[in-house]
């Protein structure tokens, strides 16, 4: 039985024990904002406490915090989805064609997924730039820190990422998704001895088929997904374990211990006042009352902003921008130009441009270019960590002096990489020949 | 001898530890390899590669396209021959565009007049009417398949299995 408000004590007699099913988003002191913590299950995961640095806008730019909106808004606007798409090869494209035109809502649902899928793919490529150019996978001066482990874990989920919009992008089972399925699985059967098989093992078979899109199906809604949470789960515990964003430990780095007054919400020992450590008090800068604010309601509020802002901007974005259906899935006709989702395009460029040619002997350019140069640059930026050797005072700064070389080696990557990407988007035409944007495409006929 | 009884108890009980846990593990591992094992189809529902394509006399002289087959059937007279419109490169299908002038080049199984080039629409990649790859990123030339005639009704039967030469050709009497 509840108390009568009045007789209840101000303040409770253990955090985390309260009966409340409420708890306060404007604490009255630290010890409430704690409780409210610790008492909380969805704000379990937050720290207590928390640098004032590290919530910057400017820093982060709260790119993870919008990558894992973006996930639980295409697991929300995916569960409707779920129960109207029918994946079967008769019935996908026209369940498809009624989510688009019949069902209430069911466009908007739709382009809420879609557009919200592009946008992950977007956000979680951006943090990973952002990661790397404030060299946040290094570890600072805190004990036991492993943060390199944590880039590990954010390449693994890009990739996660890139293949659940590559299953996805199959289901519709129109034109653009059969064409682009049957790049994607003979760039994977052009790996030398086992290329054959893992096609197959793919596609349930050596057509895209029912077996195919069952499979790309399951993936899509079961398999990756729940590898992502758990992962993504995994990610947050070690940000909290390798003691928070490095800007943190950038902090660390730049202040020294400083005294601090007393304050009535600490708790001071007798052998503390006898030994000098109180009533002043030594603390670190973590701890410093001045460079650090209460979880509740300071990173709960810059949180919530950043995930209902990013829902807000899909909901209204989905709103004009519809999402394409196009022909049903015809294995007869290839269209033309028939061109990757558009972050595969720049592999498509390259897989057109790296067949090598050494006298009689060829190297497809599905393998150079669809494997081994991506397998190559997932690997380097897999190991990096374990390559920077710069100081440790690097770690949490844009583009620090000492790391201006690898910075900017980086960026040139990502540079190369948006070209390739834009010269697909918007400068082939037919049979892939290349055309200026004011060029005319030249009428082809559909069929000989 | 009371040191060796004094361990016994011990030895059982890590005995029958091992053998709980390593049978969990062989139980899990086999879950893991059947569930693996049964993605792997054991019979393929894919259709049959040699394909009944109708009678010679439907075969117009010069180039016929398939596109259930995803084939090219080239007529010259009472002589045939089929090349694949399966890209080297990805597997996108080609697609023929008439040449203004028509080649004639020599080849191991005779003359053959090329009248037509072949585009990919995927990457660009270019074949010469005979299946030769000349520009873009493809590797190799168009494959050729073997060309019959069935014996029951007399249409003309391509195996898709059966890759030939380009000096293959299939004469009519």
């Amino acid at each position: 039985m509840r108390l009568p408000l009045s007789s209840r004590k101000a303040e409770p007699d253990a955090p985390g024990v309260r009966p409340q099913m409420l708890w306060s988003l404007s604490p009255r002191s630290d010890r409430e904002a704690g409780d409210a913590i610790a008492s909380n299950f969805m704000f379990h995961a937050f720290p207590a406490k928390v640098s004032k640095a590290s919530m910057a806008w400017n820093y982060s730019f709260w790119l993870g915090t919008i990558s894992a909106a973006l996930f639980f808004l295409l697991i929300l606007s995916g569960l409707p989805l779920l129960f109207l798409y029918v994946p079967s090869v008769e019935r996908a494209y026209q369940s498809v064609k009624d989510i688009e035109f019949v069902i209430t809502f069911g466009s908007w649902i739709r382009a809420v997924h879609r557009i919200a899928a592009h946008g992950m793919v977007i956000a979680v490529f951006l943090h990973l730039v952002r990661v790397f150019l404030t060299g946040a996978y290094k570890n600072g001066v805190g004990r036991g820190q492993h943060r390199e482990w944590n880039w590990v874990l954010g390449v693994v989920m890009l990739l996660l990422t890139l293949f659940l919009s590559f299953t996805g992008y199959l289901l519709p089972w129109d034109q653009l998704a059969f064409w682009a399925v049957t790049v994607g699985t003979n760039i994977a059967s052009s790996i030398p001895w086992v290329g054959a098989t893992v096609r197959e093992m793919l596609m349930g078979g050596r057509t895209i088929e029912q077996a195919t899109l069952i499979r790309f199906y399951v993936l899509h809604v079961v398999i990756l997904p729940l590898a992502l949470g758990v992962i993504v789960a995994y990610h947050m515990w070690r940000v909290r374990k390798d003691g928070g964003l490095a800007r943190a430990e950038h902090e660390t780095l730049a202040e020294r211990p400083i005294d601090t007054p007393v304050v009535k919400t600490k708790t001071y020992t007798l052998l503390g006042v006898a030994r000098g450590q109180a009533p002043v008090i030594r603390a670190q800068a973590l701890e410093a009352p001045d460079t650090t604010v209460n979880a509740v309601p300071d990173l709960v509020r810059r949180t919530a902003i950043a995930t209902l802002g990013t829902f807000a901007v899909i909901s209204i974005m989905a709103v004009f921008i519809a999402s394409p259906l196009e022909e049903p899935a015809n294995a007869l006709v290839t269209p033309n130009p028939a061109k990757a989702p558009w972050y595969f395009l720049w592999l498509q460029e390259i897989v057109t441009d790296t067949t090598i040619r050494i006298g009689s002997f060829t190297v497809n350019g599905a393998f150079v270019g669809g494997v081994l140069l991506p397998g190559l640059l997932i690997g380097l930026l897999t190991a990096w960590p374990w390559l920077d050797k710069s100081s440790h005072l690097a770690t949490g700064v844009w583009l620090p002096r000492v790391r201006a070389r690898q910075n900017t080696v980086f960026l040139l990557v990502v540079l190369g990489i948006l070209i390739l990407t834009f010269i697909g988007m918007a400068l082939r035409g037919p049979y892939w020949y290349f055309y200026w944007p004011w060029e005319a495409w030249p009428d082809i006929p559909a069929r000989i | 001898m009371s040191n060796a009884h004094a361990k016994a108890p011990t030895d059982r009980r890590d005995f029958l530890l091992k053998l709980g846990a390593g049978a969990g593990v062989a139980a899990l591992t086999a879950q893991t390899a059947a569930s693996l094992r049964s993605l792997v189809p054991n019979v393929s529902y894919d259709s049959p590669t040699t394909v009944k394509l109708g009678p010679p006399v439907d075969f117009p002289d010069g180039i016929k396209f398939l596109p259930d087959e995803r084939l090219f059937v080239f007529r010259q007279g009472n002589t045939f021959h089929a090349v694949s419109a399966v890209c080297t490169h990805l597997g996108c299908t080609v697609r023929a565009e008439a040449l203004a002038n028509v080649q004639t080049v020599e080849s191991g199984g005779g003359e053959l007049r090329l009248t037509h080039r072949f585009l990919c629409p995927c990457h660009g990649s270019e074949y010469k009417g005979d299946g030769s790859n000349v520009s873009g990123p493809a590797p190799k030339p168009l494959a050729w398949y073997r060309l019959s005639v069935a014996p029951d009704d007399g249409q003309l039967v391509v195996d898709l299995a059966d890759e030939v030469g380009t000096d293959f050709r299939l004469t009519l009497g």
